[in-house]
């Protein structure tokens, strides 16, 4: 296990200005599930093919265990991939795919037999090794490049959308795999997802990226209760977080034509009023505003409802039990939990403190 | 890593190679024989444009030209749309014979002409089919009817099933919906299989030589090796002949050669 | 040139590609038949019924206006022809190494415009030209290039003051099959680049990068990854390029016609010679050969098939 430092960290591509990753700073520590999560385009892969050495780094310092490795390749970096698509050798056995690394690195025969094997054995992947990869399901394939890594026993894991090709269900399943994985080999692990449930039920921390940029990084928890900006708030929680514009006057907050008292310092302002859905009650008793029902979404374990408050543009979604009594069209009280809600700047998006 | 330099000089040497011929019979067609007795590799001094017209019209080189483009031109579109609608129902039917029809047929891309050639021959003379462009364009569809159909059957069958079913329900007769559902949306492979059978035609030999003994009805392949027994020793006017038989397929090549790529290589990839 | 894909790839496509049975049984019949029946015409008139018949003309003397029953004297006869013989062996001497230069340079060639060298766009265009070209454009030039006293080829020789080795490349019985090698192999080393180059294009690029992370360097990668990855489109090409040779006659018949002293004949210019040429007017020995011959090719490409067959499908 090691640690991996990314500071300033930038990719561009030749023959275009963007960057495609624009300074990253990152610490993973030792042992640590570092998650990277974001949309599609926002860097996280590059970056962690920067870190893998499978991309060049146009600028910043990559330094794995306290030493700079920007110019090291890629196979001397000791670390080891898992790919979205497996990348599994078609034309070798499971267990050639399992000890080519070592093989490779001359690794003594009976050493690699014994290796193979025993991970062959924590993976159940026994019974599968002299089958080919097109005669393995994808669930197989899977743990065949996650054992590929494992055998390795190297100073990093890095997992690029590892889940992302299996079927939910498998999916679920392997969550909990890796998790169990992560703390028996207590190794270094950076994890790359689009998909916010991995990122909050694996990682010790996570870092979320926004075209090129850290947008946040930190615990699961703590960045989904406290959005350093919009972008973090939208993307973290599902039905996502209810973003509002406001204005902020000496004493209260206007959302379209509601007001809701609010002691708040510093000068009247546009802002922008965020709050979960499951922050925001159906009940008199305390209510800040009153919304017309829209829509009524039973889940079964809960119910999601669409309301329209006056003046304010979009639908405000509210989590409720299962047994919330509401029709469409009817008026009801909303209360707000005011100590979960949060302010954004409109101009910066970033949260007013 | 091997030098990329090294590669390069791989790489330019072997153009040299493979490009270096045709450079050197594009110069010498135009100079004239006794220039080139002189200095086989002199870069021509003057252009003698004059040759091209001299060997097109002193030969009958004019005659060989549109023997090759009726033979080709006739056989390419019947071999086309005899070939689809092969290719069309193997696709797109289901029925017992289906395959061991398709086997058939494919099997035949194996043959060596030897084969089928001197039988040819016998059917021809016996149907006076013998020494006539009619005859040999029949022999010619039926020679490339088997690489036709393999290319095209794969394409059509890759065409979803939904479009054919919709077509049915607009109550498309089975001709109907190859004429105006399957054709259309196969054109790109039509059209390799266009340019395929064009190039393999125009140049091709064999038949040609053996079904074909009048000056009158020679193919261009023929009429070059005329040309060069006729000429014999004059290096310079069997040069300009030949380009003109390479210009066509060269002119074919600068605009499609993608496409020419592709259709010629169909399949080879595994 | 022709795809000769095995049969079983044939019908183990049928299983994957066909369209699912609709729900309809019965099958428009005169559709089938209607969009059938002109290419089996065809078909039938000039390539199945031409192998029947010259199967017919092997057991038969064939003269004009005279066929006369001959039963296996033919093929007796033909098991004696040194000749033919001969000719077997330059064909399969040729169907043998041809594919081995065609394919291995062209290999090295696409791994060269694979490794990204500038301007491979203009070189993949360049080098697929002689394909293009008619083997009688061909042979005439090479004739040129192989003439003694002024032919290119032994004008460089002389160049690089290495007069010594030049030589009468088809003119001398001992190198004249290796001359005319080297032309189809001129000719067709640009097709299999095309080829194989689109084959590597083809690979996955995570599969190398995982060989990247395995500690593979380039040598290692091609040898352990890439090469076996192509093997298939490399094993197709070397099928294509050994009937390819099998057939060949227009570039004989062009260069040598079979000469010096039968060092280049090959089975079709022999069978061509003894129908055409030669004044004993009878198609029956010709076509002997022409059956026999069938055979020899048809062995050869169920053995290669078989032996290159592919258990498992790579799939990646």
């Amino acid at each position: 296990m090691a640690t991996v430092t990314l500071a300033g960290l930038s990719k561009r591509y030749p023959g275009s200005d963007l960057l495609a990753v624009d300074g990253v700073d990152l610490h993973v520590d030792h042992g640590e599930f570092m998650v990277l999560l974001g949309p599609s385009g926002c860097g996280k892969s590059t970056t962690l093919r920067m870190v893998a050495g499978l991309e060049t780094i146009s600028e910043g310092t990559l330094s794995i265990d306290g030493r700079q490795v920007n110019d090291v390749p890629a196979k001397d970096r000791d670390i080891a991939m898992v790919f979205q698509s497996y990348a599994l050798y078609p034309h070798m056995s499971v267990f050639d795919n399992l000890g080519f690394g070592l093989r490779r690195r001359s690794v003594k025969t009976a050493e690699i037999r014994r290796r193979v094997n025993e991970v062959a054995a924590t993976l159940g992947l026994a019974e599968l090794l002299s089958r080919k990869p097109h005669a393995l399901s994808g669930g197989q394939r899977q743990r065949v490049a996650l054992g590929r890594a494992i055998v390795r026993d190297p100073k990093v894991f890095l997992f690029d959308e590892p889940l992302s090709n299996l079927d939910a269900a498998l999916r679920v399943g392997m969550r909990g795999e890796l998790i169990k994985l992560h703390h028996r080999l207590g190794a270094t692990m950076i994890y790359v997802t689009h998909d916010q449930v991995e990122a909050m039920t694996m990682g010790d921390r996570i870092c979320i990226m926004n075209g090129g940029r850290v947008a946040q990084i930190g615990a699961p928890l703590d960045v989904y209760r406290d959005p350093a900006d919009t972008f973090v708030a939208a993307f973290l929680g599902s039905p996502p977080t209810n973003l509002m514009n406001g204005r902020l006057n000496d004493r209260s907050l206007a959302i379209g034509d509601t007001t809701i008292p609010l002691s708040r310092d510093g000068a009247p302002a546009d802002v922008i009023f965020a709050i979960r859905p499951e922050d925001i009650r159906i009940q008199r008793e305390g209510s800040h505003a009153t919304g017309e029902v829209v829509a009524v979404e039973p889940l079964g374990a809960e119910t999601i409802v669409r309301f329209r408050l006056p003046g304010v543009a979009s639908d405000v979604l509210v989590r409720g039990p299962r047994t919330v009594a509401a029709r469409v069209g009817e008026m009801a009280p909303l209360a707000f939990d005011l100590a979960s809600a949060h302010l954004f700047d409109p101009r910066t998006t970033r949260r007013i403190p | 890593m091997i030098s990329r330099a090294f590669l390069l000089v791989v790489v330019v040497a072997y153009t040299a190679f493979a490009a270096g011929p045709f450079l050197w019979v594009a110069t010498m067609s135009l100079r004239t024989t006794s220039e080139i007795a002189l200095d086989h590799y002199a870069w021509p001094g003057t252009l003698h444009w004059e040759k091209f017209p001299q060997a097109w019209f002193n030969s009958n080189y004019s005659v060989y030209f549109e023997n090759s483009l009726l033979v080709v031109a006739a056989s390419v579109v019947v071999l086309t749309v005899v070939g689809a609608m092969a290719a069309h129902c193997f696709a797109r039917y289901r029925f017992r014979t289906n395959r061991l029809l398709y086997f058939v047929i494919f099997s035949a891309i194996i043959f060596p002409p030897q084969i089928t050639i001197i039988a040819l021959f016998q059917i021809l003379v016996q149907y006076g089919l013998y020494n006539s462009l009619v005859g040999l364009s029949l022999v010619y569809i039926a020679v490339q009817l088997p690489l036709t159909v393999y290319i095209l059957e794969s394409f059509f069958a890759r065409i979803p099933a939904d479009l054919f079913d919709a077509a049915r329900i607009d109550g498309y007769s089975e001709w109907q919906i190859f004429w105006k559902v399957s054709l259309p949306i196969a054109m790109p492979a039509i059209a390799t299989t266009v340019i395929l059978n064009t190039i393999l035609l125009w140049n091709e030999f064999l038949y040609a030589v053996v079904l074909i003994t009048d000056e009158a009805k020679r193919t261009l392949p023929l009429g070059i090796q005329r040309f060069m027994g006729d000429q014999l020793e004059d290096v310079g006017m069997i040069a300009t002949g030949l380009m003109i038989a390479i210009v066509p397929v060269v002119v074919m090549y600068v605009f499609f050669s993608e496409k020419l790529i592709q259709g010629m290589t169909a399949g080879a990839v595994k | 040139m022709a795809g000769a894909a095995p049969a079983q790839a044939a019908v183990a496509d049928a299983a994957s590609a066909r369209p699912a049975a609709t729900r309809r049984e019965r099958q428009p019949w005169p559709a089938i038949v209607g969009f059938l029946l002109p290419a089996f015409t065809v078909y039938t008139a000039f390539t199945a019924y031409p192998v029947v018949r010259t199967l017919w003309n092997s057991v038969h003397s064939v003269l004009p206006r005279n066929e006369k029953f001959v039963g296996l004297a033919n093929y007796a006869a033909l098991a004696g022809d040194e000749l033919f013989w001969r000719s077997v062996k330059n064909t399969f001497v040729w169907a043998c190494v041809s594919p081995l230069t065609e394919v291995s340079i062209a290999m090295l060639l696409a791994l060269a415009l694979y490794a990204k060298i500038p301007g491979r766009r203009f070189f993949r265009i360049a080098w697929f030209t002689p394909v293009l070209m008619s083997y009688v454009v061909v042979g005439i030039i090479w004739v040129w290039i192989y003439n003694y006293d002024w032919g290119a080829a032994n004008a460089i020789l002389r160049a690089l003051g290495l007069a010594r080795f030049a030589q009468a490349w088809i003119g001398d019985p001992a190198i004249a099959l290796p001359s005319l090698i080297l032309i189809t192999t001129w000719m067709w080393t640009g097709f299999n680049m095309v080829v194989l180059l689109a084959a590597l294009h083809s690979l996955p690029s995570e599969v190398i990068e995982a060989a990247e992370l395995d500690n593979c360097g380039w040598a290692a990668k091609l040898w352990h990854v890439v090469i076996p990855m192509v093997l298939p489109t490399l094993l197709n090409l070397v099928v294509l390029s050994f009937i390819g040779k099998m057939k060949i006659f227009d570039l004989v018949w062009i260069t040598t016609k079979g000469g010096p002293l039968w060092s280049t004949e090959t089975v079709s210019t022999y069978t061509y010679k003894r129908a055409f040429e030669w004044s004993t007017f009878d198609l029956g020995y010709p076509s002997t050969i022409a059956a026999v011959w069938f055979v020899f090719v048809l062995a050869a490409v169920l053995a290669l098939t078989w032996a290159f067959r592919r258990r498992d499908r790579l799939e990646y």
